[in-house]
């Protein structure tokens, strides 16, 4: 059965691209440009997807606030933020209400049907039985490349898609230095330098929040990072 | 010019306050010594009027002779030794006659004491011709000898003389002539005394034995049988009617006279008849110190020389003031003694008689009075106008002190204010209401406004970018959408090359919000210790990969440089710097990568070869939209070193630039801390 996605989005043309992007690639698509009449069809039917932008004509803060109301629905729903609100302090709030992504709109849609794929793919993974052999082990890291988790410890590491990838493509091969260009490809999208120090310095933290000892992410200067395994 | 010294030109214009107090010192001595003169003229007037009832007193003029006939028979405080000299008279050298001489000058005085008229003479006389015992003192005798004649007449009987001659120098016998011949006159006695050029005559004669007119007559020889040439004191053929002090007219003004005022009585001729009274001598106490004395002598009007004021030594007054005086007008004058710089003031008034000027009243009065008041006002004026001057030139010195700091504190603050972006903060002087506040006022104002202008360009870069980044997604979207659709091979280059478009706007658009970025990063940061050394030596491998064709150096004069900070964002700030630097360097040039300390401070540098920074963009190059690239440089907005520079400032630090032999130096100015 064909996977359906709600797009809220205000700008018309945007809204009209994804759509025709996302129908093309075989989803049903559901478009909303406000949270009101998004809420009300949400009550009959939830998406298994939902792709939301922050600004909703002049709900500033409208975005989040679907997200919020959505998250308290269902745990499990991937929610994507789709913005052209690129600061810092958005990402992080946006992440904090439960998205599972947070994108700028800079995204290109062959990466951002990459992520879906990814998001779908993993809500699949986890109604079935974990297979060994889509598990690559690094001392205490262990990623589980079919649902898109990592344990440090035996334990779960809450990691975006974009950390995900980006601690894969790191731990795939470690020791090697991974530079910017490198882990910009693996995570499927494009971010400048600053973003990259951000995510990593994020993806640092969880695992610090895990293991106060956690030091396996080397910032190699001037190049790029690299996974050191003991 | 500073201000300071711009007021202290100012106040010089105190220097005219001295200038007004002399002109009216000068003022008030000359309005002083002005009443002074009026009071005198009342008093001269009065004493003419009184003495015009002695008019009998007074000698009576005869017109057939001239005052050169006239002789004048000082009145002598004492009696004259009869021995040649005139060394013993009581009167000085200038009152001796002069008269010209075959041989030279013939000077000559006559002066009275007691029942005793004395003569002296003094001859010019390259040969003095003794008499001898045969040749009489006569003009018409077979010898002749040098001698003296005194001539007394005494109309309307005949003329007799009393000769003088020498048979030697010393005491000589004088002979008297007279129409019944001539016979010595042992009554005389006569003094005659040798000396180069000439002789001396010295005699005494009792006053019984002359008449009231007297003359002298010089007869010169050379040659004792020739007779000799005569020179007379006067000019006609028999002297005139001597003058003198009258006795009784002397002895009224003696009366009349008060203290410190001289009192001079002339006949009609202006012979001095009567004298009395003294003026103040100068006193010592009077005399002031050099300086003020000087000024005094430039401040008030001169005079004449006070020695005109004294009595005529010759016996005869001809200041103007008593000549005009005797012609009927009554005159005034004043002096002035060079010595004590007192003035003296002098009234002639006529003596009138019905239409007749018998005389004049001379009254004359020092100004010690006024000379105390008027020094009294200048030693003040001086003190005062000093004190004054120092006072105005204090205040004014002070004043714009105070006022230049004010100017300069503003200057420094606004300066301050505009280097450290600190656009908003108050500048001194801000309440203040007079100009140099609203000076203030409008700096702030224009700080204010410079600094809303830089702030909205900062914002300017993010906001668009922002802006810009819904449109760009519709375009890149709906681009990504036509790669779906069937194309012709033509539409499958025209998406191509929309979407090469698409994405170069989108780089640009993500490099204009980097400043945000950092700014926002800036902001969250959590400093953690690191190897300054290590990361550099790291990030310059980079480099060298990064820039084939450049060349990189480190230097570094640490061993380890362990500092605080976020080592991500340092490089992020070094790559903008290097990334210049290779911009505005040359193939295979080297650039130069320097972490040294100094003192406190860690200091981070790249120097690259290339063109000199234009002096203007020194201080604008690291504000934001500001670029110096030209032409094709398209990507770069100006935004690379305003980042550098967020960054220096977020760690307490701050970025410079120079210039620097053949090339261009960017400094980082850190903070260090060495120990963790």
């Amino acid at each position: 059965m064909a996977k359906r996605i709600a797009i809220i989005e205000d700008e018309a043309a945007i809204r009209d691209n994804y759509a025709a992007a996302f129908r093309r690639e075989g989803y049903v698509v559901d478009t909303y440009d406000a949270r009101p009449p998004a809420l009300s069809a949400f009550e009959t039917r939830l998406p298994d997807l939902v792709v939301i932008d922050i600004n909703l004509k002049d709900d500033v803060e409208g975005g989040f606030e679907l997200c919020r109301e959505l998250r308290a629905r269902a745990a499990d729903l991937p929610i994507i933020f789709l913005t052209a609100r690129d600061s810092e302090f958005d990402a992080v709030s946006g992440l904090r209400l439960g998205a599972d992504d947070y994108l700028t709109k800079d995204i290109s849609l062959p990466h951002l049907m990459a992520r879906i794929a990814a998001l779908f793919r993993r809500l699949d993974a986890l109604q079935k039985p974990q297979a060994a052999a889509t598990r690559i082990t690094r001392g205490d890291l262990v990623i589980d490349t079919e649902r898109m988790t990592i344990h440090w410890q035996e334990q779960p590491v809450g990691l975006t898609l974009t950390e995900f990838w980006l601690v894969h493509a790191l731990a795939r091969f470690p020791g090697h230095v991974k530079n910017r260009q490198q882990l910009m490809d693996a995570a499927q999208a494009v971010l400048d330098d600053n973003t990259i120090t951000s995510h990593v310095k994020r993806i640092r933290r969880k695992f610090l929040d895990i293991d106060a000892g956690f030091d396996a992410i080397e910032t190699v200067y001037g190049m790029g990072y690299r996974w050191l395994s003991d | 010019m500073n201000l300071r010294r711009q007021l202290l030109l100012v106040s010089l214009l105190t220097l005219m306050l001295p200038w007004a107090g002399c002109e009216f010192i000068r003022e008030t001595e000359s309005a002083l010594r002005t009443g002074q003169q009026q009071m005198l003229a009342a008093t001269a007037r009065a004493l003419a009027n009184s003495m015009a009832q002695y008019g009998e007193e007074f000698p009576r003029q005869d017109a057939t002779f001239s005052t050169d006939d006239q002789l004048y028979i000082h009145e002598l405080a004492m009696r004259p030794e009869i021995d040649g000299y005139f060394d013993d008279w009581p009167l000085r050298a200038e009152s001796l006659q002069s008269i010209r001489g075959v041989d030279g000058p013939i000077l000559f005085a006559a002066g009275s004491f007691g029942q005793t008229i004395y003569v002296y003479v003094e001859v010019s006389d390259r040969n003095v011709v003794y008499m001898t015992s045969q040749s009489l003192v006569l003009d018409d005798g077979p010898r002749h000898a040098d001698r003296v004649n005194l001539i007394s007449n005494n109309p309307p009987y005949l003329q007799e003389t009393i000769a003088f001659a020498a048979e030697a120098p010393g005491k000589i016998l004088s002979f008297k002539q007279n129409a019944y011949g001539i016979a010595p006159e042992p009554t005389v006695t006569a003094h005659w005394q040798d000396v180069p050029g000439g002789y001396r005559l010295e005699a005494g004669i009792p006053a019984a034995l002359l008449g009231t007119h007297l003359g002298l007559v010089i007869s010169n020889t050379d040659d004792a049988t020739r007779p000799g040439t005569r020179s007379s004191s006067f000019s006609g053929l028999t002297p005139g009617p001597t003058a003198r002090l009258s006795r009784d007219i002397d002895s009224i003004a003696a009366r009349l006279v008060q203290p410190g005022m001289r009192l001079l009585i002339t006949d009609a001729r202006g012979w001095r008849i009567a004298a009395a009274g003294e003026l103040r001598e100068d006193s010592t106490a009077n005399a002031r110190p050099g300086f003020t004395r000087r000024l005094y002598d430039l401040l008030v009007e001169s005079g004449k020389e006070a020695a005109f004021a004294e009595p005529d030594p010759l016996g005869r007054e001809q200041q103007s003031y008593i000549a005009t005086a005797l012609q009927g007008r009554e005159m005034g004058s004043w002096f002035r003694s060079d010595k004590s710089g007192k003035a003296i003031v002098a009234v002639a008034a006529p003596i009138r008689a019905g239409a007749n000027t018998l005389g004049a009243v001379v009254l004359q009065q020092d100004t010690d009075a006024i000379l105390s008041l008027t020094n009294e006002g200048l030693a003040r004026l001086i003190n005062v106008t000093l004190i004054a001057t120092l006072l105005v030139a204090g205040t004014l010195l002070g004043y714009a002190t105070w006022l230049s700091r004010r100017i300069r504190h503003l200057s420094v603050a606004a300066e301050a204010a505009l280097e450290n972006e600190a656009l908003q903060s108050s500048l001194p002087s801000a309440l203040a209401s007079d100009e140099i506040g609203d000076l203030s006022r409008s700096f702030s104002s224009v700080l204010q406004q410079l600094g809303d202008y830089n702030a909205y360009l900062k914002s300017l870069a993010s906001k668009l970018s922002h802006e810009l980044r819904t449109p760009l997604a519709i375009v890149s979207s709906s681009l990504e959408n036509l790669e779906h659709e069937q194309l012709s091979e033509a539409g499958v280059g025209y998406t191509a090359r929309a979407r090469d478009g698409a994405d170069r706007l989108r780089r640009i658009l993500s490099a204009m919000s980097e400043a945000n970025r950092v700014e926002e990063l800036m902001a969250n940061v959590e400093p953690e210790p690191f190897d300054f050394r290590k990361v550099l030596e790291s990030t310059v491998t980079a480099y060298r990969d990064v820039y084939k064709e450049r060349s990189f150096e480190l230097q570094c004069n640490l061993t380890s440089a362990n500092t605080q900070g976020s080592p991500e964002l340092l490089i992020q700030m070094l790559d903008k710097l290097v990334d210049n630097a290779v911009d505005f360097s040359n193939r295979d040039d080297t650039i130069l990568i320097r972490l040294l300390t100094e003192e406190d401070e860690l200091e981070l540098s790249v120097t690259n070869p290339g063109p000199p920074l234009p002096e203007r963009m020194r201080t604008q190059m690291f504000d934001p939209m500001v670029s110096m690239r030209e032409g094709d440089n398209a990507r770069h907005l100006g935004l690379g070193l305003y980042v550098a520079r967020l960054i220096a400032a977020g760690h307490g630090g701050h970025i410079e630039a120079d210039n620097v032999d053949g090339g261009v130096v960017f400094r980082v100015l850190l903070p260090l801390r060495t120990k963790g």
